[in-house]
């Protein structure tokens, strides 16, 4: 009795000593700054000699009023509800087709689709950016097949400049979360499969009744990982459009961006309480999804 | 219910962090984000947020040096202001045989101004070198918000009354003296005299005439040869304030903004407006657009900025003697003066070797007995001007330039920067310039230009206000 006890005790020290540097570094690094970003998010005046906004939380109903903040919100919402669908449903698609046994040259197909991951954020938004341009390859491109009569000013018109991010957005980020369906496709048994075709399911059957159930989990996931990624877009917005034409693809993380170190003058009380408001958004939203995605209790 | 809370908390962690880096000035610290996400991945595959990648560099800009005779100075344009800073290293090098500058080039002026911001909001100056070179509208803002960081020039010596007044108004903080000029702002509107010629006008034509005529030539312009008149990055329009300042008039009044219900610029924004819609004005998407494609690849007849802009109209070789520039036009009619941009270098708070900086600043950019190798030399290698008024009686300045018909644009440009008129600045002219620009964009698009300019007047007050 007391010798398991003991045993307990030093599994349970050592578990604690060798859990306790990670934990230290996470605290350190991460939750001590988000403190700290939460205080500042109460301060107002030059980062040097910042003093206490009055009153306490007037940054925080500051932002309701800001109209900028609010149609950067807009734009954000419009990317996630237009992108993450488009996006997470060709992945699974694409998977779905790569995970195919009988399917030649697997590995190339599949290294291809994952390809533009391994492409910094900067350089793909910055190639987009001269495809897209107005003397760029597109417009050249559909000028020569007659297609257009006049260059199209894609970055500059409200409507395009939203789309070029999106596709851009499509591009880089489907290969992405493939491999993650990928992954989990090849957890589940192939046998599963074959009874199914024993059974009679036709594919589209087989796909709904046993993919998606079974992929529920990693789904779950790369939903909660899309809407946080694209809450905080910040690379595209920057380098393709500036946020352009006239604040109408500018996104949050920019906004925030703009707001302490970027053009004009810095507020960084300011743009703490933004980022805090951004980040109860995104705790909202992964706990809906943890809610709708779980069913085990 | 234990671990959707954990994972909950974890995967707000993921995104606050992100966050938090950005609002406390750092970068974000990537390691942590990757930490947290791999926890709240079931499949525990390696995972990270698209957006947890976006990080900023800071430069580093070097800070200072230990031996007694080097000064260090951070500088971003190897063609234009690094060569002017190497001229005035071999200028004192005359007097001072064992001085060294040494320069510390990094690839924007943003990124100076980006050390100058996280220095100052830190209070860590280290990384700052003795001297650095930063655009003129943001030192009023630094001096206010960061005043250790900077050494003001009162005691150098330098004549000030040799300088255009409306240069120094930037740098002039209370009455002290800050900055030491290094180039010349003045706008230059330069023709292309040949595409003018084709439609009967010359360089007088242009010259002191209303914008309402600029427009009418400007058609005509277009419709002959289907160039454009002039262009501008659209993303961050100078045109607005450029064209005010040739008006004599300020887009502020008394530190507030002065847009709505200003008469004067309804019609400067109708004249941008009328001017993009007929094709006259191209108003490019961003910067490389507006310099590679429209200048440099021969769209338009004319280019109206800061005299900086000339290395670039310069480098289309194809129409080299077919420019020529002359004064802006104005609503009334008369010859418009006016600045854009423009940089100078001040003494950072870390600099040691105050004396020695004051020193050089004042014998070479300064005026003094080096002032005239320095900006010979600048202009010769950098195309840098000065504003130096007795700097530029040398016989460079007088020279005419191939590339311009032969005209002696330089003396040209040192003349025309002493009619430029000092108008009031602000801090916030940055923030300025985007609103004015996007409520460009929406009249083009449709929109009434009263509200527009009453929207841009109040977001800005907006934004003003803590």
């Amino acid at each position: 009795m007391n010798k398991k006890s003991g045993v307990t005790r030093k599994q349970e020290v050592w578990g604690w000593a060798f859990l306790a540097p990670a934990t230290i570094l996470i605290f350190v690094m991460s939750f001590w700054p988000m403190i700290q970003a939460f205080i500042m998010s109460l301060k107002k005046g030059p980062a040097a000699n910042m003093v206490w906004q009055e009153p306490l939380f007037k940054n925080y109903t500051r932002i309701l009023q800001d109209k900028t903040f609010l149609t950067s919100m807009g734009n954000t919402f419009l990317y996630l509800i237009i992108e993450v669908p488009i996006m997470l449903i060709l992945a699974i698609l694409l998977a779905q087709i790569l995970n195919n046994r009988d399917l030649k040259f697997r590995g190339g197909f599949r290294t291809m689709v994952f390809m533009p991951c391994a492409v910094s954020l900067v350089s793909y938004a910055l190639i987009f950016k001269s495809l897209f341009a107005t003397q760029g390859l597109i417009n050249s491109a559909l000028m020569h097949l007659h297609i257009i009569s006049e260059n199209i000013n894609w970055l500059g018109t409200t409507g395009t400049a939203r789309a070029v991010i999106i596709m851009g957005l499509i591009w880089r980020w489907t290969g992405y979360n493939m491999v993650f369906y990928l992954a989990g496709l090849q957890n589940i048994e192939y046998s599963v499969y074959e009874a199914a075709k024993i059974d009679g399911a036709n594919g589209w059957k087989t796909f709904w009744g046993i993919t998606v159930p079974l992929l529920r989990p990693v789904i779950v996931m790369t939903f909660i990982m899309s809407i946080n990624g694209t809450l905080q877009l910040f690379d595209e917005s920057v380098n393709l459009t500036n946020g352009g034409p006239s604040n109408s693809t500018i996104t949050m993380s920019h906004y925030i961006w703009n707001q302490s170190l970027g053009v004009g003058v810095a507020k960084f009380g300011y743009a703490s309480a933004l980022a805090f408001v951004v980040f109860i958004m995104v705790g909202i939203l992964a706990f809906i999804n943890l809610k709708v995605g779980d069913t085990r209790d | 219910m234990k671990k959707k809370l954990l994972s909950l908390l974890l995967v707000s962690a993921m995104a606050v962090s992100v966050f938090a880096g950005c609002g406390g000035g750092s970068g974000s610290s990537d390691t942590s984000d990757t930490g947290a996400a791999e926890e709240s991945a079931d499949a525990g595959e390696e995972a990270e947020a698209p957006a947890a990648e976006a990080e900023e560099e800071t430069v580093n800009l070097g800070g200072t040096s230990s031996d007694p005779n080097t000064l260090t100075v951070a500088a971003w344009d190897a063609n234009f202001n690094i060569p002017a800073l190497q001229a005035a290293e071999k200028a004192f090098q005359a007097s001072n045989p064992d001085f060294k500058l040494e320069i510390k080039e990094v690839s924007a002026s943003s990124d100076v101004e980006n050390a100058v911001t996280l220095a100052g909001s830190s209070g860590d100056m280290s990384q700052l070198p003795d001297i650095v070179l930063f655009q003129d509208h943001y030192i009023q803002n630094y001096v206010k918000n960061y005043p250790d960081c900077w050494q003001s020039l009162e005691d150098s010596g330098i004549d000030w009354n040799d300088f255009g007044a409306e240069k120094l108004s930037y740098s002039t903080i209370d009455g002290a003296h800050y900055g030491a000029p290094v180039d010349n702002g003045t706008s230059v509107f330069a023709y292309r005299v040949d595409i003018l010629e084709e439609c009967g006008y010359t360089i007088d034509d242009v010259t002191g005439i209303t914008w309402d005529r600029w427009l009418e030539i400007g058609r005509e312009v277009k419709e002959k040869t289907g160039k454009a008149l002039m262009s501008m990055d659209h993303n961050g329009d100078d045109l607005p304030y450029m064209m005010m300042q040739a008006e004599g008039q300020s887009q502020w009044k008394d530190g507030k903004p002065n847009i709505a219900g200003n008469d004067t610029y309804k019609q400067i924004i109708n004249v941008i407006v009328t001017g993009a819609q007929d094709g006259v004005i191209l108003l490019c998407n961003d910067w490389t657009e507006y310099t590679d494609t429209s200048i440099i690849g021969d769209q338009v007849a004319g280019v109206f900025n800061g005299n900086w802009i000339i290395p670039t109209i310069e480098q289309n070789e194809a129409a080299s003697g077919k420019w020529e520039i002359t004064t802006v036009p104005t609503l009334s009619g008369s010859e418009g003066y006016a600045a854009n941009g423009g940089s100078s270098l001040y003494i950072t708070g870390n600099c040691e070797k105050a004396d020695l900086a004051k020193q050089f600043l004042a014998y070479t950019f300064g005026g003094g007995d080096g002032a005239m190798a320095t900006y010979d030399d600048a202009l010769r290698n950098g195309g840098v001007i000065t504003t130096c008024v007795s700097a530029s009686k040398s016989d460079v300045y007088q020279e005419g330039v191939g590339f311009f018909n032969d005209q002696a644009i330089y003396s040209k440009i040192v003349d025309m920067g002493t009619h430029v008129p000092t108008i009031e600045q602000n801090d916030y002219h940055y923030d300025m310039r985007e609103l004015v620009g996007n409520a460009i964009t929406n009249v083009i698009n449709g929109g009434d230009i009263d509200s527009e300019l009453e929207n841009a007047q109040s977001e800005l007050e907006f934004r003003m206000e803590e």
